[in-house]
C-alpha cells in the first residue's frame, strides 16, 4: 500500500497529470487498414465516494455516468481513426466458447498485470510482451465482424471533504491514510492471432474526473493515446 | 467467496470499541427501488455486479427441479416479496444462505444437505428474508461507517494488515487466490464495504430469529424447525476433527458475526410456543429435492476433510432410513480417508451395508473389495471385486481392478 | 463482471512480489528431489510462488500459473502433501499408508481441489511407466471458480513407500493443446534420479 501513497500525492502535486503505462506487443507493426473493426465489451465501471472513516459507499449514479462517457468518448476517439465500432454487453455471452473466451481474457489479464506491472518477471517471457488467447478468437471475430476487441474496466472512489480533512489531519501525525484514486485498465486483442496486442493501465489526474464529459474526454484521450489503431 | 475475508473483518470487528445500536425502521415495501444517487443504489449497484459474477460461477447449480423447489420454500415465506427475490442455488459444502437487498439471494448446498425437512429450510430462508425486509444490510453498512469513524487509525491499520493476512491464509496455489492477492490487497476498501453489508448486529440477529419464525409459522411451517435446527448445527460443531472448530461458536452463515448460542435456540423453543400449530406436512418433499445430489454434494463435503462433521452429517441423515446405499457408502468413504485406527474394518462395514441397499453406487462394491483385501480376507475380497466388474463391465479402471483380483488369485 | 477484474495500482503487488525472483529452469534435465524430469524447452520455475515452501513439489509455468502449471514432485513420504495446507482447520489431502492407484488419483484430485479448483474429475485411467516403475496416468477436468474450463493430465508412480507425481494444469481454451505435446515429452522422460 506505502507505495501507491506517493504516486498518488505525486499526481497532486503534479496537478494535471494522468499517468499512463502501457505495454505493447509490437511496436513498429503494421497498423490495421481503416474502416478495421474494433468490438468493445460495455466497460465495467465502480465509483464510489471514500468517506473519512475509509469506507466506501459506493455510487451508482457515478459509475453509471462515467460508463456512457466513456464509451462514448472511446467510442468518438476511434471513429477519429477511421475505425468501426460495435459495443456489446458480455452478459449475454458468457455460454459456450465465447464464455470461456471471454473468461480466458480476464485469465490473461491477471497474468499480465501480475507479470508486467508487478515488478515479478517470468524468465520465459523476457523482455516482449507476448500474450495470447489462442485463435480460438476467431469464432468471437467471425460471430461480431470485428477484427479487434477491447475490454475496458475502471474502478476508484473519489475522497470526500471529511475524508480530504482526515487525511491531512493524520498526515500532520506521520499518517499516511489513503486519499481517493480512479483507474482505468485497457487491452486490445487481435481477433485473427488472438495476441493482446496493447494493454494499458492509466491513472486519473484530478483533470480527468470520468464522471464528467470533458473529464472523460482527457482521461480517454490519455487512455488511449498510443493504441496501435 | 469472500471466505478469507470474512475472517480478516472480523478483526477488523473485533477492534470496534464503539457499537452503536441501530434503530430499527419500518419494513421496506415490496418492489422497492432506491433513489439513483442514494447510497442504498450504489450498494444495489454492487450487489448487481456480484450477482452477474455469481451467474457465470462454476459452483452454481443450475437444476431446474432443485431450483423450483428452493424457490418455491423461499416464495411461502416471503409472501409479498417472493417478486424481489432472485435465487441462486450454490455448490459449496458450507452452511450458508443470504439475501441481499437488491434481492439476489444464495443457498448453498451445505445448507441444504444440512436441513432435515422443509420447516427447517423455511426456517433459515425466513431469517434471511427478515434481514431483507427489515433493510438490515443499509443499517449494518451505516453502522460499520460510525464504529471505523470511532476507530478509524486502529481500523485501517488492522484492515490492511488483515487482508494480507487474508490472502496469505487463501490457499497460496489457488489460481483464484492469486487473483485475489493480485485484487484484495487493492480492492481493500470495496470488497470490506461488501463483506460489511451482511454483518449484522445482535439486535438484528435476535430480529431476524423471531420475526422470521413468525414468518414461516404463518406460512404453515413448524416452528419448531428453529430450536431443532439451531441445536442440529451447535451439535455438529462440537464433532469436527479440528479443536480449534470444536471450541469455536457456531455460526449460521460465513458472514456472521454472533454466534448460535444456545441461548438464541431457547428464544426460537419460547417464542414457537406461542406460535399456531404447522399446518404443512411434507416432510419427505425436502429429501426428494435432494437426493439427485446427495452423492455430489457428499463428496464435496468429504474435500473439506473434515470427516467427524461430514460423519455426524451422515448420520443425521441416515435416520430417515432413506438412501442409505449412498448414505453408507460415504460413511465407508469418510472412514478410509480419515484412516485412523479401527475406521479400515468400519468402513468394510458401512461399505457392506451399501451393497445390501438398491440405491448403492458399483463403487461400493469395488471399495468394499479394496477394504477387505487390506482387512485379510482375500475370498471376501474377490466376491466383490467381482461382483464390481460385472456391475461396472464398462468402468474406465476395471483393469486395475482386474490387476488387482489377478493378484489376490495368485497370493491363494 | 471479471472480465478485467478492477485492479488499482500495480504497485500495491509489488510490496508482495518484489522480493522473490523466480528463477529459469532451462531446458534438459531437471530435478525434483529423487524424480529427474528433462525439459524440451525452457519453463520458470514458480516454485516460490506456489509451492508454499514444500520443499518436495516444484511447480513449472511458461505463461504463469493462472495459464499453466506443471507440478513434479521428489517421491513424497506418508503424511505429505501435493499442496500445502493453509491452516490445521483447512488440511490438504495426505498420503496414506498402502494406498492403491484408484486413492492416488482420488488424492491428485483433492489436492486440485485444494487449490481452489471446482468440479474437478478424473477420468481414462491407464498404465504407464515412471522410469523402469509401474505408474498410473490419467486425465483430469475442472473449472475455475470463475467459470473458466480447466484441463489436466497426470502421472503417479510409487515405490518402497514413496509416491512421485508429474501433473499438469491449463486452461482448456488454448493453453492445454499448446503445451501437450511438451507435457508429453516430459512425462515419457520422467524417472527416478539416477
Ligand atoms: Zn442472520
Amino acid at each position: 500500500m506505502k507505495r501507491i501513497i506517493p504516486i498518488a500525492l505525486a499526481c497532486l502535486w503534479l496537478a494535471a497529470c494522468t499517468t499512463t503505462s502501457t505495454r505493447v506487443a509490437n511496436k513498429d507493426g503494421p497498423k490495421p487498414p481503416a474502416g478495421s473493426q474494433v468490438l468493445m465489451l460495455e466497460p465495467d465501471v465502480q465509483l464510489g465516494l471514500l468517506t473519512a472513516s475509509g469506507v466506501t459507499d459506493p455510487r451508482a449514479d457515478w459509475s453509471k455516468a462515467a460508463k456512457d462517457n466513456l464509451t462514448r468518448e472511446i467510442e468518438a476517439q476511434l471513429k477519429t481513426r477511421a475505425h468501426g465500432f460495435k459495443m456489446i454487453d458480455p452478459e449475454g455471452m458468457m455460454q459456450g466458447r465465447t464464455g470461456q473466451l471471454l473468461r480466458l481474457n480476464g485469465a490473461v489479464g491477471q497474468s499480465i498485470i501480475l507479470f508486467n506491472y508487478s515488478g515479478l518477471s517470468l524468465p520465459t517471457k523476457g523482455k516482449d510482451f507476448d500474450w495470447t488467447l489462442g485463435e480460438g478468437v476467431r469464432e468471437l471475430g467471425a460471430q461480431h465482424g470485428a477484427q479487434y476487441a477491447l475490454f475496458v474496466n475502471a474502478n476508484g472512489n473519489y475522497a470526500s471533504g471529511g475524508r480530504v480533512a482526515a487525511t491531512i489531519g493524520m498526515a500532520m501525525l506521520g499518517v499516511s491514510l489513503p486519499m481517493g484514486q480512479q483507474q482505468v485498465l485497457a487491452s486490445l486483442v487481435d481477433l485473427k492471432s488472438g495476441k493482446v496486442v496493447w494493454f494499458n493501465v492509466a491513472i486519473a489526474g484530478p483533470n480527468a474526473d470520468m464522471r464528467e464529459p470533458e473529464g472523460a474526454k482527457s482521461l480517454t484521450a490519455s487512455l488511449l493515446k498510443d493504441i496501435p489503431l | 467467496m469472500f471466505r478469507g475475508r470474512a475472517q480478516a473483518m472480523g478483526a477488523v470487528a473485533a477492534t470496534a470499541l464503539v457499537a452503536a445500536t441501530p434503530a430499527l425502521s419500518a419494513p421496506r415495501p415490496p418492489g422497492l427501488k432506491p433513489a439513483v444517487d442514494s447510497v442504498e443504489a450504489g450498494l444495489w449497484d454492487l450487489m448487481d455486479k456480484a450477482e452477474r459474477e455469481a451467474r457465470q460461477k462454476a459452483e452454481l447449480n443450475t437444476d431446474a427441479a432443485l431450483n423450483a423447489y428452493v424457490r418455491d420454500v423461499i416464495c411461502k415465506v416471503a409472501t409479498e416479496y417472493c417478486g424481489d427475490v432472485r435465487l441462486y442455488v450454490m455448490d459449496r459444502p458450507f452452511f450458508n444462505a443470504t439475501m441481499a437487498p437488491n434481492g439476489y439471494s444464495e443457498v448453498w448446498s451445505g445448507l441444504l444437505l444440512r436441513c432435515e425437512d422443509e420447516s427447517e429450510l423455511a426456517l433459515v430462508l425466513s431469517h434471511e428474508v427478515t434481514h431483507f425486509s427489515e433493510n438490515h444490510s443499509i443499517e449494518a453498512h451505516e453502522a460499520d461507517k460510525r464504529r471505523r469513524n470511532a476507530t478509524m487509525v486502529v481500523a485501517m491499520g488492522i484492515a490492511v494488515v488483515g487482508t494480507v493476512a487474508a490472502a496469505g491464509s487463501a490457499n497460496p496455489q489457488s489460481a483464484q487466490s492469486i487473483m485475489d492477492a493480485t485484487s484484495s490487497l487493492i480492492d481493500v476498501v470495496y470488497l470490506a464495504s461488501i463483506s460489511s453489508y451482511f454483518r449484522f448486529s445482535r439486535e438484528h440477529e435476535t430480529e431476524a430469529d423471531i420475526v422470521g419464525l413468525r414468518r414461516m409459522a404463518a406460512a404453515g411451517y413448524s416452528p419448531q424447525a428453529g430450536g431443532t435446527l439451531w441445536r442440529g448445527l451447535i451439535a455438529e460443531t462440537t464433532t469436527s476433527d479440528f479443536k480449534r472448530v470444536r471450541e469455536q461458536d457456531t455460526r449460521l452463515g460465513i458472514f456472521d458475526s454472533h454466534p448460535l448460542s444456545p441461548l438464541r435456540a431457547e428464544a426460537l423453543d419460547a417464542e414457537a410456543a406461542k406460535l399456531p400449530a404447522p399446518t404443512r406436512v411434507a416432510a419427505n418433499r425436502h429429501r426428494a429435492a435432494i437426493r439427485p445430489f446427495l452423492a455430489a454434494w457428499l463428496k464435496d463435503d468429504l474435500r473439506r476433510r473434515d470427516f467427524g462433521q461430514t460423519l455426524h452429517t451422515i448420520d443425521r441423515l441416515s435416520k430417515a432410513k432413506e438412501d442409505l446405499g449412498v448414505l453408507n457408502f460415504y460413511r465407508g468413504e469418510a472412514l478410509r480417508q480419515r484412516g485412523k485406527a479401527g475406521d479400515l474394518a468400519n468402513a468394510a462395514l458401512a461399505y457392506q451395508a451399501a451393497t445390501e441397499q438398491a440405491d448403492a453406487p458399483p463403487a461400493a462394491w469395488r471399495e468394499l473389495g479394496e477394504a477387505r483385501r487390506r482387512t485379510g480376507d482375500a475370498a471376501g475380497a474377490k466376491a466383490a471385486l467381482a461382483t464390481y466388474l460385472s456391475r461396472a463391465p464398462e468402468a474406465d479402471d476395471a483393469w486395475m481392478v482386474r490387476e488387482t483380483l489377478d493378484a489376490l488369485s495368485k497370493g491363494d | 463482471m471479471r472480465i478485467l477484474r478492477p485492479l488499482l495500482a500495480a504497485a500495491a503487488v509489488l510490496a508482495l512480489a518484489a522480493c522473490e525472483t523466480i528463477p529459469k529452469a532451462p531446458a534438459g534435465p531437471y530435478k525434483a528431489g529423487a524424480s529427474q524430469v528433462t525439459l524440451g524447452r525452457d519453463w520458470s520455475d514458480v516454485s516460490v510462488l506456489l509451492a508454499g515452501g514444500l520443499k518436495k513439489v516444484k511447480v513449472l509455468s511458461i505463461d504463469g500459473p493462472i495459464l499453466n502449471r506443471l507440478y513434479i514432485t521428489d517421491g513424497l513420504a506418508v503424511g505429505e502433501s501435493l499442496v500445502k495446507s493453509p491452516s490445521k482447520e483447512r488440511p490438504t489431502p495426505k498420503l496414506r499408508a498402502g494406498m492403491n492407484s484408484s486413492e492416488r488419483m482420488e488424492f491428485v484430485a483433492d489436492s486440485i481441489a485444494a487449490m481452489g479448483y471446482q468440479r474437478v474429475e478424473t477420468m481414462k485411467p491407464r498404465p504407464a511407466k515412471f522410469g523402469e516403475q509401474q505408474a498410473v496416468r490419467f486425465d483430469i477436468t475442472a473449472r475455475t471458480e470463475d467459470g473458466l474450463d480447466v484441463q489436466g493430465t497426470a502421472l503417479a508412480s510409487e515405490a518402497a513407500g514413496k509416491t512421485a507425481f508429474v501433473l499438469f494444469l491449463a486452461p482448456a481454451e488454448h493453453y492445454f493443446q499448446a503445451s501437450l505435446p511438451e507435457v508429453e515429452k516430459v512425462m515419457a522422460s520422467a524417472r527416478p534420479a539416477g
